[in-house]
């Protein structure tokens, strides 16, 4: 290569090409040549470059994008007073779910979360925060396949990165902040921006970076609506949602833009108000005709909210703008399933599939769309493949469960029985396969082994209706009416609309009056 | 075959209530289908692992550190 490239030249080649680890290298041996001492040299403009591509780097390297977060603490959750109703009426709640189920199938026929939600085909950072009612429930709740909940938000997940950042680099931050002169850097647009970035993503330190938005909105003389929605944003994460909304409606009448549109329905989510949001989306759309994320939205409000056939209809309306919308066609195929039609499922699930998802999780859905639809040639080599694709030890547990049911359709009880074994064996907590082995003890005539397996199911997954009925239906046959009872009546709380478990009651009730 | 058949005959009422018992079975959980996860969470999880990575090797370091000195 003969003579070198000028540095600042190949760090941004690198910074184009997403090699942010390099570029940030590159900017630090550049900044240890040139005289530096924490802020950048004004006289030296090479050197106060490198600095803001460094910050940027950095940033990039561990940016997510904010819409897509959300993230509750069990303090947010159990504490929660930005709630206006605290009982609220049917169907202007995300907090009630099932309060208005029209459309979608029963819970007899698609599985629920630990939420009381129908399972949805998509998952997101914040699809898993439905609020539980309990204490315990909260704790219980798992966040990820990974962690558990944190005690708040300002302890999670983010934090934790940042910390893990600091401890990696043996200089110390390439900031640090509480040395730094806000008011200066405010005063120069450019800098103050980057540097904004890199506070609130990088180092996620947001009082720091809500005083800099603050000082930098003040120099621009409130006219510059991009600070206004970072405001918004800091104010969001330190849970002032009335603050933040205001920001963020001063921004849309500046200017308006997808983003805070998007930012506001976010701050009326976590108010509890997905009325008020679906109007927001509404009326974004009206400015922005088609938006695909906007349309997105409202559908995944009104799945929340479990108005399944509404849902899909905007999922429909969001394919038509973008036909590679990965989680409008995981959705719309998991509703086809659930609602009897697994070969139109099966289409969506292929379109994923030619579209270069490749996951373990597609493969078992094709295999189950496949089992269900009744091509059987392509059902074993999907899962097959799905086990091979497994990135941790809860995914093949769940692949073994469905491979369960494959078995107990084609009527082989063994493997079924080793199916399910499998399942516990790779996730010992997964209640669903308890249940079902239970079940298939219950059929050997084991009566103490299926119910103690049930008693596990129904510990471990107090929302599952099918662990109680059957704990109820098996005491019952014994002659513990009591438990039985007890039993039948927490079924009846988990899934109130259960024809049997109401019979069952209604039998058991007859009896207590006999006696 | 004559006789057995002669022992045994269907009966279909023309007329009248046809009543079955419903007995009660156990249910079964259902099939899940595997939610496909964003882009985000991906990222996010993806981050978390290899900032925990990182964390547990730099410990390992240091306690072998600890433990050459000592």
């Amino acid at each position: 290569m003969g003579r070198e490239m000028e540095p600042l030249l190949l760090a941004w080649s690198y910074f184009r090409r997403r090699k942010f680890q390099l570029c940030a290298d590159l900017c630090t041996q550049m900044l240890e040549k040139s005289p530096y001492d924490q802020e950048p040299d004004p006289e030296l403009p090479v050197s106060q470059a490198a600095w803001i591509l460094k910050a940027r780097a950095l940033t990039e390297m561990v940016y997510v994008d904010e819409i897509d977060v959300y993230q509750e603490g069990i303090a947010e959750m159990m504490l929660d007073e930005n709630a206006i109703a605290q009982v609220p009426r049917p169907g202007t709640s995300l907090k009630l779910p099932g309060t208005n189920q029209t459309g979608g199938p029963s819970q007899a026929v698609r599985p629920v979360t630990q939420a009381g939600r129908p399972i949805t085909g998509f998952l997101r950072p914040s699809t898993q925060s439905g609020r539980p009612g309990t204490m315990e429930q909260a704790i219980r709740t798992p966040r990820t396949a990974y962690t558990a909940r944190p005690i708040t938000s300002s302890s999670g997940r983010f934090v934790r990165l940042g910390t893990a950042s600091m401890l990696t680099n043996p200089d110390g931050p390439f900031i640090n902040l509480s040395r730094l002169n806000l008011t200066k850097y405010a005063q120069k647009p450019k800098l103050a921006k980057a540097l904004f970035e890199y506070i609130f993503h990088h180092e996620n330190d947001v009082k720091t970076a809500l005083d800099l938005a603050a000082l930098s909105t003040e120099h621009s003389q409130y006219k510059d609506w991009w600070w206004k929605v970072q405001i918004g944003k800091c104010y969001y994460r330190l849970g002032m949602y009335r603050e933040a909304e205001k920001q963020f409606k001063s921004a849309l009448k500046q200017q308006e833009m997808v983003d805070t549109f998007l930012y506001l329905a976010k701050v009326y989510i976590s108010l509890d108000q997905p009325v008020t949001a679906l109007n927001l989306f509404k009326q974004g759309l009206d400015k922005f005709p088609g938006e695909v994320t906007l349309l997105c939205g409202i559908a995944r409000i009104y799945e929340e909210m479990n108005d399944m056939s509404s849902a899909a209809e905007y999922y429909k309306e969001v394919l038509k703008q973008d036909n590679t919308h990965v989680e409008a066609i995981a959705c719309i195929g998991s509703n086809h399933f659930y609602s009897d039609q697994p070969e139109i499922a099966l289409r969506f699930y292929r379109r994923l599939l030619q579209m270069g998802v490749y996951n373990c999780q597609l493969f078992n859905n094709l295999g189950l769309c496949c089992f269900y639809a009744q091509q059987y040639d392509m059902t074993l080599t999907s899962f097959e493949r799905a086990l091979s694709l497994a990135e941790n030890e809860e995914e093949i547990a769940d692949v073994w469960y469905n491979l369960g049911h494959v078995a107990v359709g084609i009527g082989d009880m063994n493997l079924a029985h080793q199916c399910f074994r499998l399942a516990l064996v790779n996730n010992n907590n997964h209640a669903e396969a308890y249940n079902n082995l239970a079940v298939l003890e219950m059929r050997k005539g084991h009566l103490e082994q299926a119910r103690a397996l049930l008693q596990t199911a129904s510990s471990l997954a107090p929302h599952l209706y099918e662990p109680h009925f059957n704990f109820a239906t098996v005491s019952d046959k014994i002659g513990d009416l009591q438990r039985s009872y007890v039993a039948a009546k927490k079924s009846e709380a988990a899934f109130p609309d259960h024809v049997d478990t109401q019979h069952l009651i209604k039998q058991l009730k007859q009896h207590f009056a006999m006696l | 075959m004559a006789e057995v058949k002669s022992m045994f005959r269907e009966v279909l009422p023309k007329q009248g209530q046809l009543s079955v018992e419903d007995v009660t079975t156990m249910v079964l959980c259902k099939p899940k289908l595997l939610p496909l996860k964003s882009l985000t969470l991906e990222k996010l999880e993806k981050m978390q692992q290899a900032a925990q990575d990182t964390i547990r090797k730099q410990e390992m370091a240091e306690k072998e550190k600890q433990q050459i000195t000592h």
